[in-house]
């Protein structure tokens, strides 16, 4: 039985020790965990000594106006994605169940 | 791994832009001779989109104390190639550029260079390197997203280093601090991604060895090792 889900059994070993390494670094010492984007444009700014402010789009861009609806965004691109996969899946599992001999 | 708008001066965006622009045609030209002949291998690209999709949306935190995100273009890279990746990669980033102010419309071609080329490359490379060697089918998954997920944010780094060099050390100073940012953040997730993707294509290979038959992606014999390996078909069918 087990010989059969080890990649599955893997998986979740691989999220909990994810989730553990987390909060053992939360847990220790101050971090913000802002988006590595954002620590990678402060480091442009300090190589060049000028403001994060002093950069402006070069093309005008929408922002979300804030984080929640940011979230939002961010929700819909991800639900868009698993509905595309779960109903492919299902698809998939579907034709295998109505013709065994394949 | 986006640059933000703004933060490339316009000269790198114009050449991260011309570096991209050949895959994208490439991969226009690619999807559609590949619609048109066989319609069969649509789902498959949709799923392998769909992990793009969702991966590239999830931040999740890392050892370094900041947040970042997986790619998921190595199942797509090993399935379909890396011109057809670069386009499903670009789409996500316009949108995230235009909805989300991650990246921006300027930064594009360099985002583009990073998640949609950059990576799915070095993940075809290990992919042509492992795909007829003995070496186990799920492995070579897991090595392939891992390695295009983890070169993606080297080539972010390398991005804005040459565009920022340091004014002690120059590039390659530079190129560490962005390197120590990018890319140490990223080892866990791309560990993570990688495990995750190849319990994917276990699934896939149990639902449909026909496409990746048809593909190529790996051969006949290699699959139906893995069948053996694990009897997960049965469970599916049953």
């Amino acid at each position: 039985m087990i010989g059969n889900y080890k990649l599955e059994i893997l998986t979740v070993i691989a999220i909990l020790g994810f989730i553990a390494v987390f909060l053992s670094v939360s847990s220790g010492g101050e971090h913000e965990f802002s988006g590595s984007d954002d620590v990678g444009s402060q480091k442009i700014s300090e190589l060049t000594g000028q403001p994060v402010e002093s950069y402006k789009p070069l093309i005008p861009q929408y922002e979300p106006p804030s984080g929640e609806i940011e979230c939002t965004l961010f929700a819909l691109q991800c639900s868009f994605g698993a509905l595309i996969l779960g109903l492919i899946f299902g698809y998939w599992f579907g034709q295998k169940k109505s013709s065994p001999v394949s | 791994m986006h640059i933000m708008e703004g933060f490339l001066p316009w000269q790198w965006c114009l050449v991260w832009w011309i570096i991209a622009i050949p895959f994208l045609v490439m991969g226009i030209i690619q999807l559609r001779t590949m619609i048109q002949k066989d319609r069969d291998y649509l789902p498959l690209l949709g799923v392998c989109g769909a992990f793009i999709f969702i991966l590239s949306a999830l931040k999740l935190p890392s050892v370094t104390g900041s947040c970042s995100h997986p790619t998921g273009t190595g199942l797509s890279t090993m399935c379909f190639g890396v011109f057809i990746t670069s386009i499903i990669g670009a789409i996500v980033l316009l949108f995230q550029s235009l909805l989300l102010a991650h990246g921006g419309l300027s930064t594009l071609g360099a985002n583009m260079c990073s998640m949609a080329i950059g990576g799915p490359l070095a993940g075809y490379a290990v992919y042509r390197l492992l795909k007829d060697t003995n070496v186990n089918i799920f492995v070579t998954v897991f090595l392939v997203t891992a390695v295009a997920d983890l070169v993606t944010y080297v080539i972010t780094s390398f991005e804005l280093a040459v565009a920022y060099p340091a004014q002690v050390g120059g590039i390659a100073a530079s190129f560490e601090a962005f390197f120590a940012i990018f890319a140490v953040t990223q080892i866990p997730l791309a560990i993570v991604e990688g495990i995750v993707l190849a319990l994917v294509f276990k699934y896939i290979v149990a639902l449909k060895p026909d496409i990746l038959l048809k593909l190529n992606v790996f051969s006949e014999d290699q699959i139906s090792r893995a069948q053996q390996q694990d009897n997960t078909v049965a469970h599916v069918e049953g």
